[in-house]
């Protein structure tokens, strides 16, 4: 019998052992908690989010003595009155939120017929060829294609070699505020596309060719049948971007030279050139609930859209 | 597509803009560090490997690549367990409070950016792990879980429950079942999932920015603070670098699991 035994595959034997440790540490009847064990070190990789967010708010209630660079040990609510009052800051503050609703605009404008091609075109490989020419960039770092950006729009850059040899004067196309929004249009186009696409796919095509039958032109079509159908990957791409583009650092950062700071940027000043850390973490705490703000109001309004994780329901 | 000849031509000429403006800065920059010149002009100086023999011989860059793909291999190996495991437990079972973990797990992404970093950057910082390369790789984890999350349940969504239950019937303790069910029906998910957070971290530059010192520095963001506004070419034969990477990753992702799978609707 035992010899039998040794017989057996090797994997069996682990397999076996490892179901023995597993019954003998989590057994069966804990099976109605099988699903929250699962979820419990997502839920506390994410906790130290929440640890770092209960940090800056810590932070952001200390002031800092320009005698001694010290912080304070009580607390007090100066930083959030100095970052109300600044206008340098409420200059960011209005820079950044106009920004990410006109790119919110605009990015939805150009992500959804690129999304709608590449559900509803026969062809694989023109869906292929968009596919791949949305997953190339998305995949490159902000760092890069702000870089590639540079090299076409800078002063010396490609734009102004050209115009040069036909006699126009170069241009300043970079380190102004539409060059930033159309950096952040560009980083943003493959997210908005990738929200809305699965929305689209939801859509029976034959809807469409119905409307076209009862006398509907492909305008009244998209206007009263797609955009109505597509709106959860209209509120799932518009979330996205308006918060990432209201956030964003780099963008702004190489394509606005310093002079097109976002929030981000200014927080980041606060933290490393200034070193008033409280002041940047108020700034800081302020924009996750500004961010916070938006998205809640969103969602409360239209629903979660295709954001929404787990199981799918009607 | 039924339709006009006017409902193409508006939509190829927004799909034209958009694919021009998608593909522009990476084009450029493939040309840029192929140029002969000190400096990228327009028309070229002539093409030229050059910049590629000096970022090679350049031991700093090297060094900040190895990072930052050390980095990245953190991020991942973390992500696999973490979001497959929750992933799975958020497709297929009912748990309380689903709605709370659902949002709470989507704090990374409603968090902005800045606020995860300079929150990690305190922890790190009081931990006294700042200055070491792991704690950037399980930022990177932190900040895009969702999206392995993401990639897990949408393939799960597809498991017939019927299937765990027919194996479990037929004789098989709880892991096997697991492990030879349940894990190989959300392969395609952890797979999407992996290459998005591998690429994903080895991109990510304003988290590695706040948690990096001068010694530990990774290449986006040593791309970054070499940004003048003289433009060289070495830089953009070094962002030829993530070009490279990037068309790996979706060549892997096409063969593996098909890009089509990002156009399924829920």
């Amino acid at each position: 019998m035992r010899a039998a035994r040794t017989a057996y595959p090797l994997k069996w034997r682990i397999m076996d052992a490892l179901e023995g440790v597993a019954a003998a540490i989590w057994p069966a009847r804990f099976g109605r908690a099988t699903p929250y064990l699962m979820l419990l070190p997502a839920v506390l990789l994410v906790g130290l989010l929440v640890l770092g967010l209960i940090q800056i708010a810590d932070a952001s209630l200390r002031t800092l003595d320009t005698t001694t660079f010290q912080f304070s040990d009580d607390y007090s609510i100066a930083n959030f009155r100095r970052a109300l009052t600044e206008p340098l800051f409420l200059v960011v503050a209005q820079r950044s939120l106009v920004a990410a609703l006109i790119v919110t605009a605009v990015t939805l404008v150009f992500a959804f017929p690129y999304a709608y091609l590449m559900v509803r075109t026969r062809s694989p490989g023109l869906r292929k060829f968009l596919l791949i020419a949305l997953f190339l960039p998305f995949f490159i770092g902000q760092v890069v294609r702000a870089y590639g950006w540079l090299i076409i729009l800078g002063n010396q850059g490609m734009v102004n070699e050209a115009l040069g040899l036909v006699g126009v004067a170069p241009m300043r196309l970079i380190y102004n505020y539409p060059a930033v929004l159309f950096g952040l249009v560009q980083y943003m186009l493959p997210f908005a596309v990738l929200m809305l696409a699965p929305a689209l796919t939801a859509i029976p095509e034959e809807l469409e060719a119905a409307a076209g039958s009862l006398g509907a032109n492909w305008v009244r079509t998209f206007i009263h049948v797609v955009l109505p159908l597509a709106r959860p990957g209209f509120i799932g791409a518009g979330v996205v971007v308006l918060t990432l583009s209201l956030t964003d650092f780099a963008v702004p950062a190489i394509l606005g030279g310093g002079s097109q700071d976002f929030i981000a940027n200014a927080i980041y000043d606060q933290f490393f050139r200034t070193s008033d850390q409280g002041l940047g973490a108020m700034l800081a705490l302020m924009l996750v609930a500004l961010g916070s703000i938006l998205v809640g109001l969103v969602f409360a309004l239209f629903g979660a859209g295709t954001l929404a994780m787990g199981r799918s329901r009607v | 597509m039924s339709g006009s000849r006017s409902k193409s031509i508006v939509l190829w000429t927004l799909v034209t803009i958009a694919l021009v403006t998608l593909s522009a800065p990476t084009i450029v920059v493939l040309g840029a560090s192929f140029t002969g010149g000190n400096i990228i002009t327009f028309p070229p100086d002539g093409l030229s490997l050059r910049w590629y023999a000096r970022i090679s011989q350049a031991s700093d860059l090297r060094n900040a690549f190895l990072r930052t793909l050390q980095v990245a291999t953190v991020c991942t190996i973390v992500a696999i367990p973490v979001g497959t495991l929750a992933g799975i437990a958020l497709a297929k079972y009912a748990v309380r409070f689903e709605k709370t973990i659902q949002i709470y797990l989507l704090l990374p992404f409603t968090i902005p950016l800045i606020g995860s970093g300079i929150g990690l950057m305190l922890i790190f910082g009081n931990a006294g792990i700042l200055g070491q390369l792991w704690p950037v790789g399980i930022a990177c984890c932190v900040i895009n879980l969702p999206f392995m999350i993401w990639a897990v349940t949408a393939s799960a969504t597809g498991l017939d429950p019927d299937l765990e239950l027919a194996a479990a019937n037929c004789g098989a303790p709880p892991l096997q079942v697991f492990f030879s069910v349940t894990l190989p029906a959300v392969m395609p998910g952890v797979i999407t999932g992996s290459l998005l957070m591998f690429i994903l971290a080895l991109n990510e530059f304003l988290v590695s920015l706040l948690l990096v010192d001068a010694r530990i520095v990774t290449l986006p963001v040593l791309i970054y603070n070499s940004i003048r506004s003289i433009i060289t070419p070495d830089l953009a034969a070094i962002s030829v670098v993530f070009i490279a990477c990037s068309g790996v990753a979706v060549f892997l992702l096409d063969r593996l699991v098909g890009l089509d799978i990002f156009l399924k609707s829920k």
